[in-house]
């Protein structure tokens, strides 16, 4: 009754392997979507030349990738500070919505004279406020109520939406501006508020964004504020033995994902967008981060570049269309990418291995150590 | 001692050259097992030696990587324990599998394919009553199991197997939660089995209970069978040293004559549990600098509320906690900790230990927050780690690898960085649950010589165990709890473990005059 394999958990996995299986999900996405590109009669190595071509080919194709990557790198960190922790904010898309309509609220409020940096600090800040405060709606009932936040968040991005979507389109409200008469827009806001681009369209923001997650890592890794996160993260019941306030830990981290999550929104809104621009902000950025948080298993700087490996799909899918690809191929590839890492933690997490051999190896080990 | 008489024939159950590994270590190597008929057979060994995966394997919840059994001569393949149990094989885990909200007549029906779809709970119930006549061990079977004493709820595991008529019983350290009268009304009833012609295994690592109640006994040391004997002509010194591989001598106690100022003094202290019921119910103990004093009774009776009330992890209704007189009741459980009250928990990796956190961040758990851990809002990972390796070396804390999670560890080294990491911070006062539990003789010695040095250096201890062994062992003075109170109190010189025995299952002394 010998058996020919065993699958038996790993103890611990090489910092080797946590990148190849990965970098090997992607590779495998890509050979997956090649197949499916030639079975619809598309020549797949130039489907892909076009779409590398468009996100990283030239300099402006490349900042689009980099506009592309900010605000998933915020609302991806958002998920992944959140998840660790067990903390199940899927609400990234309503924060970030709420964090620009106070962002916007803000711009379109501000004085004409404001000094530009105190402007943009302002704005910025006040989507952070605003998607912190968002996620308060859920934190608070679920640190001291117990309510589920998964309903609750994904309740309130509904809601957020619809406001959004009232305030420009069913409301003369401030963040409507009164000078469209073809269709309802977005109030501009302050010049003085927007964040300066640098490079073709691409603003400081991204610094912003990178410097989130820097930071996000940093307070994880060395901080005592950030040990007594991941002890919480760990085991409730040790932190409370070891003298750890839990629900105050809980909902500070809860606040800072809703905050994250909202500078998404504020940097869209005093960058690229530079109002509350109801379409763009509604293409699930939110959702996305979380797909980026998981393939970044939940390490705040890998979510750097795998936002900005989603950012350039992103980017690069419309291209597509000029040579009569549709867009959607982009969609294929970040769903078999996630499908393929997901997978892909098995083999971190397990090793699967031939019995006789690992025996032989065992006692041979453990009479090397003897002698 | 009855004899089994055809237990020398065929074995019930052979195992031949059984391989099982976990993580890379070999759990069983190479074992070679028989259990004869209406046997009584011991399974005995150090924790880690593998006795818990050999029962495991054969009652199908592992698989072997190699090896192979045969049930009468013929070999046996189980997928899974269902497979197992079909084939008359049966396990009573350390763990019970049992539905709490259930009755007892209804968990003997969860599972049994012979049950149909209709539920006749009398034909049930009449059947869990007529098994428990016949085999000596009485239980309601209309009580929902989590009325039920823990005692009772082994009973009622034990009735699963045999609604189902297990040929092969396994009963994984099953005396472990019983207080010795308990454990008695177990024997017999493993007799009973016995003699009707099932064979049992009994797992356990106290010599005295295998010198009881088995036929013979087979010794497991580090995955390997080391000697297997009939159990009327094995020595019990021979035994133990079999067990762990050298002679080994537990630390005794020297009377302490240097008892000082009480440190810790608990007074008619209410604290309710979970479900709001008074767990510890107007309890009163002191502990004096330099004394071990010992809370001996059933699991279940208030100690964990006691401790937790103490430390600050459960509300405390009524009553008070003094720490060296100054009134700490109601404070939090960081202030407790800063104020010198360590606590050892009863569950290492669910309360006491961060289990995905390396060995050196749990041995800073407590100490993090302050210099030179900490330097205002930073941590000094150097400090962390040559702490770490420090209290590593000096406690002999093993399997440590860096970047390894402290879950990895086996239970004995667990609980030596638990108990590392309490004794090294400042405190009076070392509130210690079940400290070896679980242990294996040497990693118990070692706790052992701990508590004793904690002691002497005129810390405070309460002691708070299930294991008279552990008690009688290390206490100046024992106390006995039952349903959340305190029913007797003696010197250490006058207690036995009859006395402390009754005590514990509710028998109250008459008082002295």
């Amino acid at each position: 009754m010998t058996r020919r394999f065993i699958v038996e958990p790993r103890g611990l996995a090489t910092w080797w392997l946590k990148l190849l299986i990965p970098v090997a999900a992607v590779i495998a996405a890509l050979v997956i979507g090649a197949v499916f590109l030639s079975i619809t009669g598309n020549a797949w190595l130039e489907v892909y030349k076009k779409m590398a071509d468009t996100a990283f080919g030239s300099g402006r194709g490349f900042a689009e990738t980099l506009v592309s990557a900010t605000p998933l790198i915020l609302t991806g960190v958002a998920a992944a500070i959140a998840f660790k922790m067990l903390v199940w904010n899927i609400g990234g898309e309503g924060q970030l919505i709420f964090g620009a309509i106070t962002a916007a609220g803000v711009g379109v409020w501000l004085a004409d004279g404001t000094p530009a940096l105190i402007a943009v600090i302002l704005v910025v800040a006040a989507g952070a406020v605003g998607g912190a405060f968002w996620a308060s709606l859920s934190a608070l009932p679920r640190v001291y109520l117990g309510t589920n936040e998964i309903i609750t968040t994904l309740m309130l991005n509904f809601i957020a939406l619809h406001l959004m979507q009232y305030l420009v389109y069913g409301s003369y409200s401030p963040w409507r501006d009164p000078e469209a008469t073809q269709f309802p827009q977005g109030r501009p806001i302050l010049d003085g508020g927007r964040i300066p681009e640098f490079f073709h369209r691409l603003d400081w923001g991204i610094f912003i964004a990178a410097a989130v997650a820097i930071f996000a890592w940093f307070v994880i890794a060395k901080t005592r504020s950030g040990f007594e996160y991941r002890i919480v993260g760990d085991s409730f019941d040790t932190a409370r033995y070891a003298g750890i306030r839990v629900p105050r830990k809980v909902l500070g981290t809860f606040l800072a994902s809703g905050a994250s999550a909202g500078l998404a929104g504020s940097i869209l809104v005093a960058g690229i967008l530079g109002k509350m621009d109801p379409r763009s902000l509604d293409l699930g950025l939110g959702f996305t981060g979380i797909i980026v948080a998981a393939l970044a298993r939940l390490n705040p700087v890998a979510i750097i570049p795998v936002a900005v490996l989603m950012g350039a799909l992103n980017n690069a899918g419309p291209s597509l269309q000029s040579i009569g690809v549709p867009s959607a191929v982009v969609m294929i590839l970040q769903g078999a990418i996630l499908i393929f890492a997901v997978g892909g933690e098995f083999l971190i997490l397990n090793r699967i291995r031939r019995p006789e051999r690992h025996v032989a190896e065992v006692k041979a080990a453990a009479e090397g150590s003897a002698a | 001692m009855p004899e089994g008489a055809d237990r020398h024939l065929q074995p019930a159950i052979e195992l031949r050259n059984i391989d099982k590994s976990f993580y890379g270590v070999l759990a069983n190597d190479n074992v070679d097992f028989a259990l004869g008929r209406g046997e009584v057979h011991a399974l005995l060994g150090e924790n880690g030696a593998g006795k818990s995966t050999l029962c495991s394997v054969i009652a199908g919840l592992y698989r072997p990587d190699a090896g192979e059994m045969l049930l009468d001569g013929e070999p046996l393949i189980c997928k899974s324990p269902k497979d197992a149990l079909a084939a008359g094989i049966g396990m009573v885990y350390q763990h019970f599998r049992l539905v709490s909200n259930l009755t007892v007549a209804e968990n003997l029906a969860l599972g049994n394919p012979e049950v149909g779809i209709r539920l006749s709970q009398k034909e049930l119930e009449e059947k869990a009553r007529e098994l428990g006549e016949r085999y000596d061990f009485p239980v309601d079977p209309s009580a929902r199991i989590w009325q039920l004493s823990v005692g009772q709820q082994q009973r009622v595991e034990i009735l699963k197997l045999l609604y189902r008529d297990a040929r092969i019983l396994i009963l994984d350290e099953p005396t472990a939660v019983l207080t010795p009268q308990e454990g008695e009304a177990l024997f017999r009833t493993m007799r009973l089995m016995a003699d009707e012609g099932r064979s049992l295994i009994f797992v356990s690592h106290k010599l005295h209970e295998v010198k009881r109640v088995s036929d013979r006994v087979t010794v497991l040391r580090e995955g390997r069978v080391v000697g297997s004997a009939e159990t009327a002509d094995a020595e019990p010194r021979d035994l133990a040293r079999m067990m762990v591989g050298r002679d080994l001598v537990l630390p005794t106690r020297d009377p302490n004559e240097s008892i000082g100022e009480p440190v810790l003094a608990v007074e008619e202290l209410v604290v309710a549990d979970e479900r709001g019921l008074d767990a510890v119910n107007g309890l009163s103990v002191t502990v004096h600098a330099g004394e071990v004093v010992g809370i001996a009774g059933v699991s279940g009776n208030g100690q964990r509320e006691l401790a937790q009330g103490i430390v600050g992890l459960m509300k405390v209704k009524s009553g008070r906690v003094r720490l060296g007189g100054e009134d700490v009741t109601h404070r939090s459980v960081l202030s407790k900790i800063r104020k010198g009250i360590a606590y050892v928990p009863q569950s290492r990796l669910g309360m006491g230990l961060s289990p995905g956190l390396t060995t050196e961040d749990n041995l800073a758990l407590k100490q993090f927050r302050r210099p030179p851990y900490a330097r205002g809002p930073l941590l000094s990972h150097k400090v962390f780690a040559e702490r770490g390796a420090g209290l590593i070396k000096d406690f002999d804390i093993r399997g440590v690898r860096p970047g390894l999670p402290i879950r990895l560890l086996s239970g004995g080294n667990l609980q030596k960085a638990l108990i590392a990491r309490e004794v090294v911070q400042d405190h009076r006062v070392l509130i210690a649950r079940s400290p070896t539990r679980g242990l294996d003789v040497g990693a118990t010695a070692q706790v052992r010589e701990q508590i004793l040095a904690e002691r002497d250096r005129g810390i405070g201890v309460l002691l708070i165990s299930e294991d008279l062994d552990e008690l009688l062992a290390l206490s100046d003075r024992l106390l006995v709890i039952y349903e959340g109170e305190i029913v007797g109190e003696m010197p250490a010189g006058e207690a036995t473990a009859e006395r402390l025995g009754l005590l514990m299952s509710g028998h109250r002394e008459e008082q002295h005059p």
